[in-house]
């Protein structure tokens, strides 16, 4: 007993280990929050380069063009079944690495720069969703406010973007 | 096969009764199996995931997890809005994920289901295939649907609930 309230007392004066935290660059895609790992992160563009070349309407992936490359851009909208008619002022374009390239994500608008707990995101539920959960790192609380985190890596591997590589 | 009238379980033993949690959706009282509610919790405004089946309402964070929130009535093809505060039943072996919110009217009681009183439904009740049906049963003199949850989440069959 002595020795457990020792234990208690001395635990209460060492020094805690500095909770791990995760900066994540917070978007909105229609009327969802989601969020991406800032080091997964390159560049935020304005999205002009969207319609330098010619795309058809409607398509997941398109491109973009950037300093002279012709890249692929995923219209997070399209994928999400969210998507406006146009493209609006608000809407950026988050250069990432997505499977070991570079990829565009069109998203509605960019809020803010969070810090998240990692131990503290959990998986999406594979009943919340008919996308593949290999599209999302997981959920993760912040401010009251559930953000739902997107794997680059994910999005890099789809379908539509290796069809993308070989146009 | 087992025909219409006899025990859903088929089995010989009468003394033999099953535990579920009876519940409302739309009028009609509903069961399902009481092994299976983890736990009764208070409705919360989930967040919206993208691309979700049409009767799944997002997801909520319970004790540090995130569960897909099905809502019945949408499933059961109920266009009506429910109730301001529905009742959220915490299930579990419903599909790929460990536990399911699962979206009810009203929660009444936990009832106990003597297996002879427990039969094996037509091809339809209330306008629900047979298939998405555990047995059929009375209380009170009001017919009670024991349905297979499992079933009714992991499918999109079209279900139409006759008022």
């Amino acid at each position: 007993m002595l020795s457990r309230t020792l234990t208690k007392r001395l635990g209460r004066g060492r020094l805690e280990a500095p909770v791990a935290r995760e900066q994540v660059l917070l978007f909105r895609v229609g009327d969802g929050q989601y969020g991406i790992g800032m080091r997964g992160l390159w560049e935020v563009l304005s999205p002009e380069g969207v319609t330098g070349l010619p795309t058809a309407g409607y398509q997941i992936c398109t491109a973009l063009a950037y300093r002279g490359r012709r890249l692929p851009l995923i219209r997070l909208g399209e994928l999400f079944g969210v998507s406006a008619e146009r493209v609006s002022p608000s809407a950026r374009v988050l250069l990432v690495q997505g499977n070991g390239q570079p990829l565009g994500l069109l998203v509605d608008e960019v809020q803010e720069v969070v810090e998240v707990e990692p131990h503290r995101i959990a998986p999406m539920p594979a009943q919340a969703t008919e996308l593949s959960p290999s599209l999302f790192r997981g959920l993760v609380g912040h401010g009251g406010r559930v953000i739902l985190l997107i794997d680059t890596d994910g999005l890099g591997s789809m379908t539509e973007v290796k069809g993308f590589a070989g146009n | 096969m087992v025909t219409q009238g006899q025990r859903a379980d088929g089995s010989d033993n009468s003394s033999k009764a099953a535990q579920v949690v009876l519940f409302q959706v739309a009028g009609r009282s509903f069961a399902i199996d009481l092994r299976q509610v983890e736990q009764i919790v208070e409705y919360r405004e989930p967040t919206k995931t993208p691309r979700r089946p049409p009767y799944v309402e997002g997801v909520v964070e319970h004790r540090g997890r995130y569960l897909a929130l099905v809502n019945l009535r949408r499933r059961l093809g109920v266009a009506a809005p429910g109730p301001a505060h529905p009742a959220v039943l915490l299930v579990t072996g419903a599909g790929p994920d460990p536990v399911v919110g699962i979206v009810v009217d009203q929660v009444f009681r936990v009832l106990s289901l003597p297996s002879e009183g427990v039969l094996s439904p037509p091809p339809r009740v209330f306008g629900i295939r047979a298939a998405f049906i555990r047995g059929v049963a009375n209380t009170g003199g009001r017919p009670v649907v024991w349905l297979d949850v499992a079933r009714l989440v992991t499918t999109t069959e079209p279900i139409a609930l006759l008022a």
